[in-house]
């Protein structure tokens, strides 16, 4: 093994020591630290050439298309074959890694990925778009006509509507990632797509748009078109790259809010028409089955949601050694407008003091919240709560099964609970009634 | 200017608007970061947000007239014909054609099956098309769609073709696209009437009062007159021209509809009946199959396996996984030495021979004809050098 990577150890390793130590001197020593001190042991990262610092790095194009450090291989996208047919990986999803994100965009490589056939591989040159229908003058477009429509760009969540499915009859997953891992969020770029149909002339009997798709799944579903006419996209980037093939390259549909199901990947055709369709993800699939026996349909947007990212079980405080004030940060995000407030409870939903929400706070995206919290070693029940500018409130577990019940599947957007023990271990708990 | 700075942009544009045209609400929290002027009445339940003198919430647009920007081409007839065959309840876009329930009984056999189980019952991990007793309350409602597991060992709903689905035009339409799984578009007219003919009468769908027994022909005409036992199981109503206001209406009241939660901040009692208390329910059984495992070490990743079997690991990968890679279809699974070292007892020529040739599930060279005999040989060593035990 190389030296420098052996001394990188011993650093990860030597941070707790390095904790533990500060907590064990007194208060008096605390003060002395402003000055130097002796009563730590030199750090031999510090006291020592480092070997990055005393040898020639990497050539700067070794990679033409950049790579993450080495480092970083453990922050990927994680799959269960519980979440799959038969752990057959065509037809299943992955999850973002949440806990390892910052800000309000995920990486491409992280962001989520749910296929009903596979990635579908498209080749840009043979790829065709088809406009008709209810509509004066349909249009087929190549990729490269399509491009030449005026763009925009729009940052915004996407969010499968099973995002935390397995979660309804009780807490599952010891893990962020599972949790909530089937959202990710990203600068999406394209034309709006009513700039192309003030052009092509909609007849003013069109009510429903269907989107499909060219995968090995045909993926289709029914819009209502004042959807299409609001703030529906055909987009063609993703954080200024080309779609990546598990996100519908070269061209998805994007329905800010609503459900990623909707946004169909792979966008080959969207027909205009006086009836909706009922393509089989819009009826076995993606409606919510309700204690009466019916079940919702057409379930569009995303409803106002939050959880906490840090602490997570994935990061959690087990290095503190209590006395310190620490960040608790997370996500809020809502399809129905603009997060507005996230509150916070320690104490598992009986008292709230409301966050701060930090960065940009735009419509339909990810919007960052934070409160400064002073560390003392107790168990907690941590939650956070959203509300958004269409009034919507994050319901408590029993609020949303008292109507949902528990066997819904899909748009499940009930308070999140960390249970942060003792030992400043995080564990995924529900406070709920049976 | 002066700061390139959010806020200041908002505030200042914002207040430019406000001075001109004065079409912006006046209250101060509009010019807030993140306070954007929106409308309620969305028919998803949400606002929107108006687009004018060039601002969208948070984001300025180009507001020049993008009039006469017109890219692409007519579709001619034979793209349309090629393309517009959706199918609709109302019949549009069903295809001509016929087929038989035993015909159907065949080919599902022959292509379905093997993911889908024997009758379309499922039990291989895909989902399960067919069974569910669709028996019904008496306000129409199927019984067992209202079974809620609310305790262990409690009954799950089934949602198959006969309990669940709405139309027997989505099956039609569903099939001839997207399935069987590895080779969709690859049915003819007849065979996708006759394969729906098959699920349907597994789940005794009677068509204009008659049963469907083994000879039963289905075609275009008899699969409109279909009435499914759940078609009137979905809300809010999306037919006729009020259907996107039914929508509307129902997501406007959401509170009633799907629940909402309450912003009480001091010594909040949660929604419960008496007796029944919210308490902190933890996680019974972990589910800890995951892939990668959990880890957040930084550290260097281990060595990348000699990249000599990848052409072979990606013809696996392509034509062998799907069987091989889960227990689901009694095929030996990569990795799962116990199997492996019991398939090549009988000796690795014996083994390639099977695997070229068929065997039982086996299709020979798995389906895939085109694959030379030494690239098979190729395949099976790459399969028994991966189920192994590492050194
Ligand atoms: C290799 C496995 C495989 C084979 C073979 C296969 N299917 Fe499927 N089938 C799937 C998977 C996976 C799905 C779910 C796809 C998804 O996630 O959307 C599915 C979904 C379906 C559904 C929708 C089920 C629902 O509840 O929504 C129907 C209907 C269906 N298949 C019919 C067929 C028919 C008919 C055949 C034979 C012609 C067939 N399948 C062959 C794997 C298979
Ligand atoms: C449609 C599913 C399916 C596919 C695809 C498939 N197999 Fe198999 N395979 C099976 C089943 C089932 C068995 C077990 C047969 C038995 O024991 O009767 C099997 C057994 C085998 C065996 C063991 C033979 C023996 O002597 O016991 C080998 C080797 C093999 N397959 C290789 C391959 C290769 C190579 C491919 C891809 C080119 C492939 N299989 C694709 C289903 C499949």
């Amino acid at each position: 093994m190389d030296k420098a990577f052996k001394t990188e150890e011993l650093n990860s390793l030597s941070r707790r020591d390095f904790f533990k130590k500060t907590a064990s001197v007194s208060a008096v020593a605390a003060a002395a630290i402003l000055s130097p001190s002796s009563l730590f042991a030199d750090d031999e990262n510090i006291v020592h050439h480092t070997q990055w610092g005393t040898t020639l790095g990497n050539e700067l194009n070794e990679n033409p298309y950049g790579l993450p450090s080495k480092y970083e291989h453990n922050v990927v996208r994680r799959t269960s074959s519980l979440m799959s047919s038969a752990g057959d990986m065509h037809a299943a999803v992955s999850m973002t890694p949440l806990h390892e994100l910052e800000g309000i965009i995920t990486p491409n490589g992280l962001h989520f990925t749910r296929t009903h056939n596979g990635i579908a591989q498209i080749d840009p040159n043979k790829y065709r778009l088809m406009i008709h229908g209810l509509v004066e003058k349909p249009i087929v477009l190549t990729l490269e006509q399509l491009k030449r429509y005026p763009s925009e760009s729009r940052i915004h969540f996407l969010e499968c509507p099973s995002n935390g499915a397995g979660e309804w009859k009780g807490p599952q997953f010891n893990s962020l990632q599972f949790l909530k891992g089937m959202m990710s969020a990203s600068e999406w770029s394209g034309v709006r797509l009513k700039t192309i149909l003030d052009e092509l002339g909609l007849k003013p009997t069109a009510k429903w748009m269907l989107a499909e798709g060219s995968d090995g799944s045909e993926m289709g579903r029914s819009v209502p078109v004042e959807k299409a006419l609001d703030d529906a996209m055909i987009v063609w980037a993703q954080n200024g790259e080309a779609l990546r093939p598990e996100q519908g390259y070269p061209v998805r549909l994007l329905l800010p809010g609503w459900e990623a199901n909707l946004c169909v990947k792979w966008l080959k055709r969207l027909e205009f028409s006086d009836k909706p369709w009922y393509a089989k993800e819009e009826t076995s699939k993606y409606t919510a089955l309700m204690p009466s026996g019916k079940a919702i349909q057409h379930f569009y947007a995303l409803e106002v949601n939050s959880v906490i990212t840090s602490p997570c079980p994935e990061k959690p405080w087990s290095d503190l050694v209590g006395g310190e004030l620490v960040e608790i940060e997370g996500l809020a995000w809502s399809g129905h407008g603009t997060i507005t407030n996230v509150d916070i409870s320690l104490d598992g939903g009986k008292n709230w003091v409301e966050a701060k929400l930090k960065g940009l706070v735009l419509p339909k995206s990810w919007t960052r919240f934070s409160y400064m919290h002073k560390y003392v070693k107790e168990p907690l029940l941590l939650q956070s709560r959203a509300v958004d500018d269409s009034k919507n409130v994050q319901p408590t577990v029993n609020q949303e099964k008292a109507i949902m019940g528990v066997e819904g599947v899909y748009h499940r957007n009930s308070i999140c609970t960390w249970e942060v023990t003792l030992k400043g271990e995080v564990n995924n708990v529900q406070v709920r009634s049976i | 200017m002066f700061k390139l700075d959010l806020y200041k942009l908002i505030t200042t544009s914002v207040a430019l608007v406000l001075s001109s045209t004065l079409l912006y609400g006046g209250s101060d929290t509009s010019t807030l970061p993140g306070k954007y002027v929106s409308k309620m009445g969305a028919v998803d339940g949400g606002v929107t947000y108006p687009r004018k003198n060039g601002i969208y919430t948070a984001y300025r647009y180009n507001e020049q007239s993008t009039k006469g920007v017109n890219f692409g081409r007519l579709p001619t007839a034979n793209e349309l014909k090629a393309w517009d065959v959706d199918i609709m309840p109302d019949g549009t876009g069903l295809p001509d054609g016929e087929g038989s329930v035993s015909e159907g009984d065949e080919l599902y056999e022959k292509q379905c099956s093997s993911c889908h189980g024997e009758f379309g019952a499922g039990g291989k991990g895909y989902p399960t098309l067919t069974g569910g007793n669709q028996e019904k309350l008496p306000n129409g409602v199927i019984k067992t769609l209202t079974n809620q597991r609310i305790e262990p060992g409690m009954e799950a709903p089934k949602r198959t073709i006969g309990t669940y689905w709405p139309k027997a035009s989505t099956l039609i339409w569903y099939i001839r696209d997207a399935m069987p799984y590895a080779h969709p578009k690859s049915l003819s007219n007849n065979e996708i009437y006759a394969i729906t003919a098959y699920l349907l009468a597994q789940d005794a769908i009677v068509i204009d009062g008659v049963e469907m027994d083994d000879e039963y022909v289905l075609n275009k005409e008899k699969l409109m007159k279909i009435k499914m036992p759940n078609e009137n199981g979905f809300y809010p109503n999306i037919d006729g021209p009020n259907g996107v206001e039914n929508v509307r209406k129902f997501f406007s009241d959401r509170a009633k509809n799907i629940g909402s939660g309450t912003r009480c901040m001091k010594d909040c009692k949660d929604l419960s009946t008496k007796g029944n208390e919210p308490t902190v329910m933890k996680i019974d059984n972990e589910i800890t199959d995951v892939v990668p495992p959990y880890t957040t070490v930084r550290d260097l990743p281990p060595e990348i396996e000699s990249k000599l079997e990848s052409k072979a690991e990606k013809m696996y990968n392509d034509a062998c996984k799907l069987c091989h890679g889960s227990d689901k279809m009694g095929a030996p699974v990569v990795g799962d030495i116990e199997a492996w070292n019991k398939v090549t007892q009988k000796g690795f020529e014996k083994v390639v021979h099977n695997a070229i040739d068929g065997m039982g599930g086996m299709p020979p060279k798995g389906g895939f004809e085109n694959f030379t005999n030494s690239e098979v040989q190729m395949i099976v060593e790459f399969m028994i050098n991966s189920s192994k035990k590492k050194q």
